[in-house]
């Protein structure tokens, strides 16, 4: 009896010792720092060691890691990735934020460009080593570079036009670019700007290959490193990746053996916090000493502590409104099998006249929307092509006109109004600003439907060429100029294509500022293309983001760099 | 021994019932009209048939459906879930990767719910009508009502910004490190490991997320073992034990709560596995890198595999859950075993 009346208490520690024992016991291989090859550190945590001390030799950084799902360079294609791999492999060549037009040398001392672009030769550094000791040289990169192509993930097309690559000899390292159907080399004039991207950094191929690295053709089934590299880093850069736990923390411990000097921090915690208050209020506790982006209806509360500093950055990162630039009847002979999936096509016989498009760009309220949605951290180029690029000229930015949205709807045969659908990737964001600009539109006299999708429904319409407007951001992965003029102005490719803006001058234009690195005629191009696109308006920029960031005012040396966030080699306390 | 027959029966019963579970995720899902090549695919890859052609052959998206599904189920039955589109890793791994976590909060906030919840029912059903009833109404209205992404971040504010009484998000101080794994609930780790500072930081930093996560359950606890408790304390039989002149405290926790426990239990067992899996709030909230935010990413994300791997995960452990409560019920009350 007696027995009977505790079991049920004893039933149930016993589940609860149960799901601890059965559900956790898989978890034995969870993440776990290793040292197993000697080229990283040592395991991080020595059960002894005190909690908190010798603060100084670690920086805590709160922010958003929601996006990282690996850390094999080879594989990985988010932004948090970009900061994290640049701290742990060097590139080749590198662009410092202080000049973002001007390539400087960083494994490679020097390199020669054929006139026709097809050609790259670098010099490499004969100095620097590998955290694991090993010498940089020129089969490092080879097995680098080739096992990025043949992995074939997502950073992959960052190699897009690059046929072979060479050691010439330990120290000298050839590119060169596929063979067109022409049989010629194709030129590849941005190739310098792309082998600065963090995805290009050089990996021990030893230390690789004894994970089960390999650059083989079919490395994409054979390649077995992507487990290690998750967790350890094979790289010559100023940290070493010693531990991720996915949605927790990712650790990056000092490299000794840098061969630009020993870095300010023994270790850098990057701690995954993705609500802006509290990384914010980690900063202010001083359990951060630093934040990612700080949200800016916080900026002033950030500014009311003496303790932080903050720093107002631009960015490339913008968003735009595509406007699909064919009718449906020359869809209908050009690509019968799309013109029947299009959506709304109604609307796409509207937006392809070219004064609705125009009178679309005069009519939104872009100083409004930067203030509604970014706290007034936002700026606008004249066109698709960001501010900073070299040949954007900001002065002929156009702003609101109503009178003159209405005259060319007048002129384009909608004295009455008109209506038309915006489609786009619902978020908090996109649904603000898409409200404004209805409201922006309505006083113009047009009726805007908002249809917002589901992000991967939105992409894939998008890319079949099926929407009439869309909504959407773009930011660069390389600061080379064909990063917007490419995407933008050549009809086959992404956000050109898509949106249906096949352009003879835009298409000209675009292709000579590929094929040249000239930068007086890459200049005069840019304007150029700049005037068709203003002219054309098959987009129009909302918003260009200024970033805020936000950090203990004792950390020192903070830089923004618009592709990679910041270089932690150059911060100290 | 009908007990053992029956448990045996149940948990057989589990495979036809995973299997269904599959059918219809696998179903569900490839309803949707979407490309799952973006998901795999980046921005500018998609742009590229030889990359698109390669991806779809290597993911199996060119077979048709019902062999893709034969194919899901033969490598399940190995125990292979199959490989997220977006980590590209065994959907197992990212499970184990994300499941202590998940496991550990849900564990302290059950406690939690638990030790408060029950007292204060079983008080507030006793004094019913007198302050400390109408205190504990008020803790359960507000647990009930209050989201979690606001209240987190009110507990956030008050207990950990302004007082500091409590450390901030994640599971432990990102200066001391995550324990040596052994099972991955770092309390337990560091237990073993006898790495104290690491026990008690990681401890500390349970306490808020366990009373967001908990209070909800802790509400329903309290509310039903009121209710339940004040229907038994009118029956004959507790007037009778009353009668007897036993002591109340007697009458109260051997009569009574034995007898208004019963439907408790189907409640905490549906509780304790909707813990685990609707933390998605609070994980989000305190940066806790549990299973919730996998699955609501991979829903986003039409990850077929992973979807259906947390899916069936979190199916399995209600299940189980289920069944532990029957054999729970035919202990407390042997009228429905012989029923």
């Amino acid at each position: 009896m007696k027995l009977n009346r505790v079991f049920p208490f004893v039933m149930l520690v016993v589940l609860l010792a149960g799901v601890l024992a059965g559900c956790g016991s898989p978890a034995t291989s969870a993440p776990n720092p290793t040292g197993g090859t000697g080229a990283a550190t040592e395991p991080v945590v020595a059960p002894t060691e005190p909690p908190v001390a010798a603060a100084g030799g670690t920086l805590i950084i709160a922010m958003n890691l929601d996006d990282v799902v690996t850390l094999d360079p080879a594989y990985a294609g988010e932004t948090t990735n970009l900061f994290i791999h640049i701290n742990t492999y060097d590139t080749l060549v590198d662009i410092r934020p202080e000049d973002l037009n001007t390539i400087v040398p960083r494994l490679a001392e020097s390199w020669d460009v054929n006139p026709d672009f097809t050609e790259f030769v670098f010099h490499l550094r004969k100095d620097a080593k590998f955290a694991s000791g090993n010498p940089v040289t020129a089969a490092d990169v080879v097995f680098s570079w080739n096992r990025l192509l043949n992995v074939a993930g997502a950073p992959a097309f960052n190699l897009d036009g690059v046929g072979k690559v060479e050691a010439v000899d330990d120290y000298t390292v050839k590119v060169s670019t596929t063979v067109g159907d022409d049989g010629k080399a194709q030129p590849l004039p941005q190739f310098l700007s792309s082998a600065c991207n963090p995805s290009l950094g050089i990996q021990d191929s030893k230390l690789v290959k004894e994970h089960g690295g390999t650059d083989a053709k079919d490395a994409a089934t054979t390649d077995k490193a992507k487990e290690w590299l998750d967790q350890n880093s094979a790289g010559s850069g100023p940290f070493v990746l010693t531990r991720w736990s996915p949605k927790a923390d990712i650790e990056l411990t000092a490299n000794k053996n840098y061969w630009k000097g020993t870095p300010k921090f023994d270790k850098v915690v990057i701690t995954h916090v993705s609500d802006p208050t509290t990384q914010l209020q980690m900063l202010e506790k001083g359990d951060a000493d630093m934040i990612g982006n700080l949200q800016t209806d916080l900026v002033d509360q950030a500014k009311a502590n003496p303790d932080l500093t903050i720093s107002v950055d631009q960015s490339l990162d913008e968003n735009y409104l595509a406007m699909a630039y064919k009718c449906p009847d020359v869809i209908k002979t050009e690509k019968p099998e799309v013109f029947t999936t299009l959506q709304s096509p109604d609307s796409f016989a509207i937006m392809c006249k070219k004064e609705v498009r125009q009178a679309v760009a005069y009519a939104i309220d872009y100083e409004g929307i930067t203030k509604a949605v970014l706290n007034g951290y936002g700026t606008r180029a004249p066109s698709i092509i960001p501010i900073g690029i070299i040949g954007v000229d900001s002065s002929k930015t156009q702003g609101r006109d109503l009178a003159k949205a209405k005259e060319l709807l007048t002129a384009a045969g909608y004295p009455n109004g008109v209506t038309f659908d915006l489609y786009y990737a619902s978020n908090a964001t996109r649904d603000t600003v898409a409200a404004k600009i209805k409201n922006d539109l309505a006083e113009a006299g047009i009726t805007l439907n908002l249809k917002p999708l589901e992000q991967s429904v939105y992409l894939t319409q998008m890319r079949a060429q099926q929407l009439p407007m869309a909504f959407g951001g773009w930011t660069p992965d390389y600061l080379d100029v064909t990063m917007w003029t490419d995407y933008f102005g050549l009809g086959d490719r992404s956000i050109a294509f898509r949106m249906w803006f096949q352009n003879a001058d835009a298409n000209k234009l675009a292709t000579e500022i590929r094929t040249t690195s000239d930068p007086a005629i890459r200049k005069a191009d840019v304007e150029k293309l700049q005037a068709v696109f203003m002219e054309e308006m098959p987009f129009t920029m909302l918003y260009q983001v200024q970033y805020v960031h936000a950090f203990r005012s004792d950390l020192k040396g903070f830089k923004f760099h618009p592709v990679w966030f910041v270089d932690l080699f150059s911060l100290s306390k | 021994m009908n007990l053992i027959q029956n448990l045996i029966r149940r948990l057989l019963l589990m495979i036809p019932m995973s299997i269904g579970i599959t059918l219809l995720l696998f179903v569900v899902t490839h309803i949707v009209p979407v490309n799952p090549l973006a998901v795999i695919l980046t921005e500018r890859s998609m742009d590229d048939p030889e990359a698109v052609a390669a991806a779809t052959q290597k993911w199996g998206l060119d077979k048709p459906l019902p062999e893709q599904y034969i194919i899901y189920l033969g490598n399940l039955l190995q125990g292979d879930l199959g490989v997220s589109f977006k980590t590209k890793n065994p959907v197992a791994s990212d499970l184990k990767d994300f499941l202590p976590a998940t496991i550990e909060l849900s564990i302290c906030s059950f406690i939690f719910a638990i030790l408060i919840g029950l007292p204060l029912g079983i008080i507030s059903a006793y004094k019913s009508g007198s302050f400390i009833d109408q205190v504990t109404r008020v803790i359960s209205l507000l647990g009930a009502s209050m989201p979690p992404f606001w209240s987190g971040l009110l507990i956030l504010f008050v207990f950990y910004y302004k007082l500091g009484w409590a450390p901030g998000p994640g599971r432990i101080n990102p200066r001391i490190g995550a324990p040596e794994s052994v099972t991955g609930l770092f309390v337990f780790d560091s237990l073993l490991k006898g790495n104290m500072p690491a026990f008690w930081n990681s401890l500390s930093h349970l306490v808020l997320p366990s009373i967001i996560l908990g209070w909800f359950t802790l509400a329903l606890i309290s509310r039903i073992t009121r209710s339940s408790m004040l229907e038994v304390l009118s029956q004959d039989y507790i007037r009778t034990a009353r009668a007897k002149g036993l002591s109340e405290k007697w009458v109260i926790l051997k009569h009574a709560l034995r007898n208004a426990l019963i439907p408790l239990v189907t409640l905490v067992g549906l509780a304790f596995a909707g813990l685990m899996s609707g933390a998605i709030m609070t994980e989000t909230i305190f940066s806790w890198p549990g299973i919730g935010r996998y699955a609501v990413e991979s829903a986003a994300n039409l990850d077929y595999p992973a979807i259906t791997g947390t899916t069936l995960l979190i199916a399995i452990i209600y299940m189980l859950v289920n069944i532990f409560v029957d054999a729970l019920y035919t202990i407390i009350d042997p009228r429905i075993r012989e029923g």
